[in-house]
């Protein structure tokens, strides 16, 4: 078989893998002229392919998970090769680790930045051979030649020609050992808002998301869970169950080990209904009859984690972190003072509830999820059954929010244990009641922070005992006192629920006790709040944090000053809107972003109103400045939500809340005015998905004690709250 | 089960279902519409927003046996180009983000600028407060009202 043709079988064989979705991926804007008569499509590198209709495709390693990670991408992909954005047909790059190495999964805020220097060096090694091609055909200099909407043009004469009219030559073309990116001023798209094809599918109902794969004889399944982790299945009647239209069986479901890596699996134990449509897995599960040992974690509430991490504070004197040594700063201190927050558990209640569809052949597994980590889950996927990683097929679709729970291969081994069982393909979808009751959460911390002062009431040392034993890209320290840190706290008898990531993870809690310390360590020196930040940071040094490819740079801590020094002039710092309107602050840098807010609050007659917050984003160059602003307007009412509503709370080992009647997350009319400003820069992109999360809690908090004169350490807010001075 | 005859987005479609069926999942695994989602169930985020009769209804609580007769709007049957206003609006101002909520959001926005064609902002707030966006996108998708109710 020849070369072309052994592409086009290619080709083919790939569209007959997935052919009903692809259905729906079919470009708003189809062609009508005349089909190639031996078309074939040329893929340069693993991000690129272009057939002779001219149709070019993107292939996305990174997961769309509502942050834009796919619009931003496809947009540097679209200028650096010359290509139209609106015609850019994008796809979900099937998880592949010998394709995109080990960088395909999504989460640290990383899309962008890992991929601004491949992805652009990728699309522009296309352009020059696209270029040698054309250069070749007209026999003129390549340097007379550009690209532009998916065609070659010749500067001089006007004369185009389309990408797809010179795949014959570039197939045969070897890339050239260098290639130059293109310069800023000459990007059509990147640094513009774009309208995105997304939404375009989004507003007709047309996104793929994975609970709508449909596939020849596939079943459906719904699964009772163990309420309580740790618990076991002893028995259960299925009797009723089996007697509900549509219902075709039902299984035990046993469950896997939560690994070492705990994002790598762990499914409870349960029972598994399947049924022909959702309604009757749904209505089966309902109808069983259950007895479950609940195990170790029967009888146990918060109030035992905060117990345990109490003790665990107070026998932990292990110091893993001196900085400019604040064990001795620490015994000049001629007052002291204390402070406690803590963060209780969460759940991400993504709206696309948590679902996977898998189709076990015995020899290959083909699976369908919405999931932020097409290569582990191929990877654990493979270990589970056994079989090679390359016969484990991840068809990545947009996912219905992510927040870092679609990280956590469990839902994904649900659905090929199951398929595996029925020998079909099994879809399963978690109830509402599933993904708050008996999910995986953000975990309840406890955080201490302790200082020394001296006789003007300055820091000379902070003390830490918490969720980290170290500050680093993802919790940082950019303020530049000496501060020691302590081996970090845990639970005695392991977590009460098991842990899953919740935007921003760790830096939640973190940035909880540090915005506040601070704030109070700033009251206690006398300081302005804002200006005792600025003063910080003007004289702290960089920060080396670089953690290669994860953390994409070291901090500068004169970044995060120019976004405070931006928020508190925007905001109007110090200027009240209103008689009652207090202001709050915070300032967080994360994994190369830095983000500033200032929250306008009142409390009037016990109830807190938030009026307004400004927030100042460094993300480097803001790629698609309206995701930027949604990222950090979302992120904002993420955060606001942990802070004002009544969180995940656990009673005899099991969870309250089973539905967002229980669970209340933010509403519409509940949202303060939001006003993003971005920081102007030449940088590279880095992220925005999490960095705005951990400091609005601290901004509203500090705004609160200016309203009030009291500080409220504990989430959620409530002005009645114990627990606080 | 049963036999029905549903009208939706204009068309007939034939179902055998359970009466209890609610009609969320009639569109979804019989019709294969594909668009109305399941949030919650019990009609608390709006994710599932259907026309009945061009009102806007939770499509997870309203079984199959309450709709027989009635003309029912998916968000594939708002618009035949994606244009109705509302759409325009949503794009114009970069609404969505996920997006698995957004198709319940423009059919209760949709619905309420029919019933009052200039809302005000207590008028928004009170008629979407039953439409959870996870993502967060309440301040465009009430930028977006407004835009539409302009337009």
């Amino acid at each position: 078989m020849n070369k072309l043709n052994r592409r086009h079988f290619l080709r083919i064989s790939s569209i007959s893998g997935g052919g009903v979705l692809l259905s729906t991926l079919i470009p708003l804007s189809c062609s009508t002229k005349q089909a190639d008569p031996d078309p074939f499509e040329w893929e340069p590198n693993f991000f690129i392919r272009i057939d002779t209709d001219n149709q070019i495709t993107f292939s996305c390693s990174q997961s769309e998970l509502g942050q834009g990670t796919s619009v931003g991408l496809s947009m540097i992909v679209a200028d650096e090769l010359g290509a139209k954005l609106e015609d850019l047909n994008i796809v979900f790059a099937e998880g592949s680790e010998e394709k995109f190495d080990h960088l395909q999964d999504t989460g640290g805020s990383n899309g962008l930045r890992m991929l601004w220097g491949p992805l652009r060096e990728a699309a522009a090694t296309t352009r020059e051979i696209l270029l040698e091609a054309a250069a070749q055909k007209w026999v003129c200099d390549k340097n007379q030649l550009y690209t532009e909407d998916g065609k070659v043009w010749h500067k001089n004469n006007d004369q185009s020609i389309e990408f797809g009219q010179l795949l014959d030559m570039a197939k045969d073309l070897v890339a050239p050992d260098e290639v130059s990116l293109k310069d800023k001023k000459d990007f059509k798209y990147i640094g513009r808002s774009v309208q995105s094809r997304k939404s375009q599918e989004i507003i007709r109902g047309r996104l793929p998301y994975s609970i709508d794969v449909q596939l020849p004889g596939m079943v459906y399944a719904a699964i009772q869970r163990c309420p309580v982790w740790k618990g076991s299945l002893l028995s259960f009647d299925d009797a009723a169950a089996r007697a509900i239209p549509g219902v075709l069986d039902v299984i035990e479901m046993e469950p896997t080990e939560l690994q070492a890596m705990d994002y790598r699996g762990g499914v409870r134990p349960g029972v598994a209904v399947i049924a022909e449509n959702t309604w009757a897995a749904f209505e089966g599960k309902k109808a069983l009859e259950i007895q479950w040992d609940l195990g170790p974690n029967a009888g146990k509430t918060e109030n035992d984690l905060r117990k345990e991490l109490e003790n665990s504070k107070n026998n932990t004197q292990q110091v893993t972190y001196d900085i400019k040594d604040a064990q001795q700063a620490y015994r000049r201190g001629k007052s002291f003072l204390e402070a406690r927050y803590e963060s209780p558990f969460q759940v991400n209640a993504c709206m696309e509830p948590l679902n996977a569809v898998a189709d076990h052949k015995g020899y290959k597994v083909e699976i369908w999820a919405g999931t932020q980590a097409p290569q582990l889950t191929r990877d654990r996927i493979a270990e589970l059954t056994e079989l090679p990683p390359a016969a484990i097929t991840v068809h990545n679709q947009p996912s219905g929010g992510g927040f870092g729970r679609r990280y956590f291969v469990d839902y994904v081994e649900e659905a090929v244990i199951l398929s595996d069982i029925v020998k079909r393909p099994v879809k399963v979808t978690w109830s509402r009641e599933d993904t708050i009751g008996t999910n995986k959460y953000h975990p309840f911390r406890t955080e201490y922070w302790s200082a020394a002062l001296d006789e003007r009431g300055y820091p000379l040392a902070l003390s830490h005992h918490g969720v980290v034993e170290r500050p680093n890209g993802f919790r940082p320290y950019p303020y530049g006192l000496p501060a020691v840190f302590h081996k970090w706290i845990d639970y005695q008898n392991g977590n009460l629920l098991p842990r899953a990531s919740w935007r921003s993870v760790a830096a939640h809690p973190w940035g909880l006790g540090l915005e506040c310390f601070i704030d109070e360590l700033a009251e206690k020196a006398g300081r302005d709040p804002v200006q005792f930040r600025l003063e910080l940071l003007d004289k702290a040094e960089i920060v080396p944090q670089k953690f290669h490819p994860w953390v994409g740079d070291d901090l500068y801590p004169k970044k995060l000053k120019r976004t405070l020094e931006v928020a508190a002039e925007k905001a109007g710092w110090g200027k009240s809107s209103g008689s009652n309107v207090f202001q709050g602050v915070s300032s967080f840098a994360y994994n190369t972003s830095y983000c500033s807010q200032i929250a306008e609050v009142s409390v009037n007659n016990d109830q807190l109103n938030i009026h307004k917050v400004t927030a100042v984003i460094d993300c480097g160059l803001a790629v698609n400045p309206s995701q930027v602003k949604a990222q950090i307007e979302g992120s904002i009412i993420w955060g606001l939500g942990a802070l004002l509503k009544e969180p995940i709370r656990v009673s005899n080992g099991a969870v309250i809340q089973q539905n967002f009647h229980e669970y209340e997350l933010m509403r519409m009319q509940e949202c303060p005015e939001i006003e993003v400003h971005i920081i102007e820069s030449e940088d590279p992109p880095s992220g925005t998905g999490e960095p705005a999360v951990p400091g609005i809690a601290p901004a509203v908090l500090n705004a609160v004690y200016a309203a009030t004169g009291r500080r409220y350490r504990t989430l959620p807010f409530s002005l009645t709250q114990q627990n606080n001075s | 089960m049963a036999m029905y005859d549903l009208k939706i987005n204009g068309k007939t479609h034939q179902v055998d279902v359970d009466p209890d069926t609610p009609i969320l999942w009639v569109l979804r695994d019989h019709v294969k519409l594909l668009g109305t989602k399941y949030g919650c169930g019990i009609g608390q985020c709006g994710s599932c927003t259907i026309h009945l009769d061009g009102q806007a209804m939770r499509s997870c609580s309203l079984p199959v046996s309450a709709v027989a007769g009635k003309a029912i709007t998916t968000i594939e049957g708002l618009s035949k180009n994606g244009d109705h206003p509302v759409q325009k609006a949503w794009i114009e101002h970069d609404v969505p983000q996920c997006g698995y909520c957004q198709a319940g959001q423009i059919m209760n926005a949709a619905s309420l600028l029919k019933n009052n064609p200039n809302p005000s902002d207590a008028d928004i707030d009170a008629a979407m407060n039953g439409n959870i966006c996870r993502c967060g996108t309440y301040v465009r998708i009430k930028a977006a009202i407004k835009t539409a109710a302009k337009g």
